[in-house]
This record gives structure tokens, C-alpha cells and sequence, in this order.
């Protein structure tokens, strides 16, 4: 197991884009909190580090993880090197859960260095921009539990990414369809539930990311949305693991 | 390494793409694999690796190749010029694939040199030709130096220095008692390195055996003959019921027969002779005689 590893780590970090979409990811967080902190002039109100550290889980952020995510089975079959990774490992099982694996290494990695980046941003952000008070945990207090929601919504958004991709094959697939649903369809379907005055509510229960990110904030009025959005990641995995078991290289 | 090939078959949808194929592969020998277009070569490799599923098996000395740990130091596959990454420098490229074995980076130059790509080590292959592509695929085969190779088409955009090189190469590796298996439509150099042949055709088995036994298949072998009294040899032939056609000045061919017969009746005869050899089929004669109605994808007519 551990040279399935050592072959999945090397086939991440030997490639220009791995180093360019982690360096995008942490431009794009870095930005995304130095906005509100530098821009706002107090429009955006008084920001709490743990608010600031869940630019993390951001679309856009996350965007920059999927497409990494996805080059874990994309590129192998893009460019044909699935053939090679299959012969030198034939015990698929033990390919995915490498894969999986480096994968979940790759996003602690990246969420930590994002922090780090946040930490420096609120560090130099202007006096009273960054309170103890307001929405989210009060990192400073010590609760330090919604830091780890965030990186568990980012790998498991990452899988989502990579599940697709086994399933289609498909690079684009993987980056795009997270990322529509995410930021367009379900929003799409949000703002028609509400013109269809509670007709489409058992849809919008069962939607992904809306969901997810009910769980990571917390909803009350949701107290299902974890499992929900746990079943979605679950599934989606599932599917493509089986696509991936089952289906010729 | 002996590779048993068992009952292999595939399907896809409606073609039944590999029927049943049995043959082996010897240790210390070269095994050439033929077949036209579309014949199930490539597929029959992919079964064998375990990439494809379908119905059969493959034993390497016996086992499942996935029994065998570690598996590239068992097999080394190249099936495809274009396999990489087109953004992943050579190096790194054969780093990656050399993690089963705990391939060392001194083994990975050493192959790279060995291949005629150190110079281009740190280079991306998204620009290589064929023939450097062909190079690269060779090297991750051999990186671990495996019991087995198993080439799809190697020698494709090669030039004639660098098909000499692979030739000789195999032909060593073979050598060492390491089995070899590797498909190719230059007939030509198949029959210069091949020991073995299995031919196949539409996914059925043709012919699996030594390559003289292959070549004795045909039809057309004959004797050719160059004699300052080819026409009263031809006379005496004919009276013995054996047929010769001219083939230019003083020289007739025989179909059919042995140089020991057409010596022994011309020195019975007194005739003297300048040449005296037989005239075998080549492999593309053989190959092309026992596969012609195996062909899926015919050609038209040449005017």
C-alpha cells in the first residue's frame, strides 16, 4: 500500500498544474478574505477569524481543489497512463484508496497553507476590522471545531469532483458539474421553489450543497443536512468506485 | 517466466472481439504476435494484463499476475507511443512508474540512457515524436527489469537505426531466459527477431508455434536453379512428372520440391549447376496466405 502511495504523490506533484491550481487556490482565498477586511470600509460589518477562515470553503475555492480532484482521473485517462497505473497496481480497490487518500492529504495541505495565508491577511487587516463578535465560532475563544467542518467540506466536495470524474471520464466533467450545481442550479431551484410556495420544499431538502452548507453553518431548521449531504458524497463515491471496478481501463 | 494464456474472450456489445484464444509464451524466447488490423492483438494484451475484463485467464508461472509482488519487477508492459502525461518531464514520468519496485533515480538515468532519451530527460513529452514516445514507453516497460515484456507495435515511427537497436535488445533480453511477447505489423522484422508466432484473426487462434514451422505453412516454397543447361534439365524434370517454370536466363524454379531431389537428378544427368538453393516464403507470404480471409477491414482493389 504504501508504494501505491508513493506513486499517487509523485503522479499529483510531478505536474505544472498541481503547483499552479494550489497556488491559485491560496491567491483566490487570500483575496476573497482581504476583500471585506481592506475594501469594505465597515460596509461588510466587523468580521470574526472564524469568519474569515471559512473563505475556505468558498465556491471559488473550492473550485481550484476540484480541479486537482478531478486530475486524479482525469488526466490518467486523458492521456492513456490509467493502463500504466493499472498494470504496475492490478488491485483496483487498493488504486482508489490511494487515490482517496492523497487526495484527503492534499486538501488538509491546502486548507492549512489557505489559513495560513488568512491568518497573515487578518493579521495586517486595518484596527476593528476582525471582532470577537458576530456570525460563526470565536476561534480566538478557542473553538476551533467549525475550522474542521470547513476541511471536511472541502474533501468532501473534492470527492464529488473526483467521483464524477470516475464516472464520465471526463476532466471537465468533474470540475463543472460540481461547480453548476453548486453555484447555479441549485440557487435556480431555490428561487422556483419559492415561486411555487412550498410545491418543490422535498427537492430542495434533498439538494446537495445547499445542504452541505447548511451543515457547516450550522442551520437549526436543518437538522438533517449533514446526513444528506454525507449521502450525496457517499453515493456519488460509491457509483464511481463501482464504474471505475467494473469497467475496462 | 512461462505466460499461459487460458480460454482468453471478449466481447464487446456485439463483436465478439477474442474467441477463446489459448497459447503460451516461452521463457528465453522471443514470441512475435500477428494478426491484422482489428484482429484482437491489443485486446488480447489488455485481457492479459488484467486491464480489460472478460473470459479467461492469464498464468505467469502458474499465478495471477496480481500474485506476483512486485508485480514490475514481474511484467513491463508498453502498449501505447502516447501513454504519458504530455506536462510530465521523462524523469519524473519513469520516477513515478518505478514506486512499486523502489526503483532507485540512478536505475532511471540508466535507463534513459540506455533508451536515448538522457538528454531529453528533463524535457516534457508533449513534444516528443512517435519514435521518442516509443523510446519512453520502452524505458517504463523495462525500468524494473522484469521476467516478461509484453510490447504493443514497439517499432512504430522508429527509424532503421533505432529498430536494429530494439531488435538486438530483445533479443539479449530473451537471451537472459526472460520472456518476451510483442506484436508488430513489419513482417520483416518480425521474422529477423521472432522465435515464436501466435497468429490470430477475427479473435480466433491461427497458428502458435516456432517460427520455421510457421514459415513451412506455405504453399509457395520451391527450388530455384541456374544451370548452363537449364532447358534439358527442365526436359528431364518433365519426364519425371515434375513441373519448372523459366525464371529468366538459364535459371527455371520448382515449386514444390527439395533441393536433395533436383541435385540428385541433375547429378544423375550430368548436368552441371551454377545455383542450386530453396526458395522459402517469407513471413508476409505465409502471414498473408493463412490470414487472407481473416482480414475484417479488406482493402480495394490497387489498379
Amino acid at each position: 500500500m504504501i508504494s501505491n502511495l508513493v506513486y499517487e504523490w509523485r503522479r499529483l506533484w510531478s505536474i505544472r498544474a498541481t503547483w499552479i491550481m494550489t497556488f491559485m487556490y491560496l491567491v483566490i482565498a487570500g483575496l476573497l478574505g482581504a476583500g471585506p477586511l481592506f475594501l469594505g470600509d465597515g460596509a461588510f460589518g466587523t468580521q470574526t477569524w472564524a469568519g474569515l477562515y471559512s473563505t475556505n470553503a468558498n465556491f471559488l475555492c473550492l473550485v481550484m481543489l476540484s480541479v486537482v480532484a478531478s486530475q486524479f482521473f482525469g488526466h490518467e485517462y486523458r492521456y492513456g497512463t490509467i493502463r500504466l497505473t493499472l498494470t504496475e497496481f492490478p488491485k483496483r480497490e487498493r488504486v482508489l484508496l490511494a487515490k482517496t487518500l492523497i487526495l484527503a492529504v492534499y486538501v488538509t495541505i491546502s486548507t492549512f497553507l489557505g489559513w495560513a495565508v488568512l491568518g497573515v491577511v487578518g493579521s495586517i487587516a486595518p484596527e476593528g476590522s476582525i471582532g470577537t463578535e458576530g456570525p460563526g465560532l470565536n476561534i480566538n475563544g478557542g473553538e476551533a471545531s467549525q475550522l474542521w467542518e470547513i476541511l471536511v467540506f472541502g474533501f468532501a466536495y473534492c470527492v464529488i469532483a473526483m467521483s464524477l470524474t470516475m464516472i464520465t471520464r471526463n476532466l471537465a466533467m468533474g470540475i463543472v458539474l460540481p461547480l453548476l450545481v453548486f453555484a447555479v442550479i441549485e440557487n435556480l431551484i431555490l428561487l422556483f421553489s419559492t415561486l411555487a410556495k412550498g410545491k418543490m420544499d422535498w427537492l430542495v431538502d434533498i439538494l446537495p450543497f445547499t445542504n452541505g452548507t447548511a451543515w457547516l453553518t450550522h442551520l437549526p431548521e436543518s437538522p438533517n443536512a449533514g446526513l444528506i449531504f454525507a449521502s450525496w458524497v457517499v453515493g456519488s463515491y460509491v457509483i464511481g468506485a463501482a464504474m471505475f471496478f467494473k469497467r475496462d481501463a | 517466466m512461462r505466460i499461459e494464456a487460458v480460454n482468453l474472450d471478449k466481447h464487446f456489445r456485439k463483436v465478439h472481439a477474442v474467441k477463446n484464444l489459448s497459447f503460451v509464451v516461452e521463457p528465453g524466447r522471443v514470441t512475435g504476435f500477428l494478426g491484422p488490423n482489428g484482429s484482437g492483438k491489443s485486446t488480447t494484451m489488455r485481457l492479459m494484463l488484467g486491464l480489460d475484463s472478460g473470459g479467461g485467464e492469464t498464468l505467469y508461472d502458474g499465478k495471477k499476475l496480481s500474485s506476483h509482488k512486485p508485480v514490475t519487477r514481474t511484467i513491463g508492459a508498453h502498449l501505447d507511443a502516447k501513454f504519458f502525461h504530455p506536462k510530465r518531464t521523462a524523469y519524473s514520468h519513469l520516477r513515478m512508474l518505478g514506486a512499486e519496485a523502489g526503483i532507485s533515480k540512478a536505475r532511471v538515468h540508466e535507463v534513459l540512457k540506455l533508451v536515448g532519451l538522457e538528454s531529453v530527460a528533463k524535457k516534457r513529452p508533449g513534444g516528443f515524436s512517435l519514435g521518442m514516445g516509443q523510446r519512453l514507453g520502452l524505458a517504463g516497460a523495462i525500468l524494473a527489469d522484469p521476467q516478461v515484456l509484453m510490447l504493443d507495435e514497439p517499432a512504430n515511427g522508429l527509424d532503421p537505426q533505432s529498430i536494429q537497436w530494439l531488435r538486438d535488445f530483445l533479443k539479449n533480453y530473451a537471451s537472459t531466459g526472460k520472456s518476451v511477447l510483442v506484436s508488430s505489423h513489419l513482417l520483416s522484422e518480425m521474422e529477423l527477431l521472432a522465435d515464436d508466432v501466435v497468429v490470430i484473426a477475427r479473435g480466433n487462434l491461427i497458428a502458435a508455434e516456432s517460427m520455421p514451422a510457421f514459415l513451412s505453412r506455405a504453399t509457395g516454397s520451391s527450388v530455384v536453379v541456374r544451370s548452363p543447361q537449364s532447358d534439358k534439365l527442365a526436359e528431364l524434370l518433365t519426364a519425371q512428372g515434375i513441373a519448372s517454370t523459366s525464371d529468366g536466363a538459364r535459371t527455371i524454379v520448382i515449386p514444390g520440391q527439395t533441393t536433395d531431389r533436383i541435385g540428385e537428378i541433375a547429378f544423375t544427368n550430368g548436368i552441371a549447376l551454377s545455383e542450386l538453393s530453396p526458395r522459402t516464403a517469407s513471413l508476409e507470404q505465409v502471414f498473408l496466405e493463412i490470414t487472407e480471409s481473416g482480414q475484417d477491414y479488406r482493402l480495394g482493389e490497387t489498379s
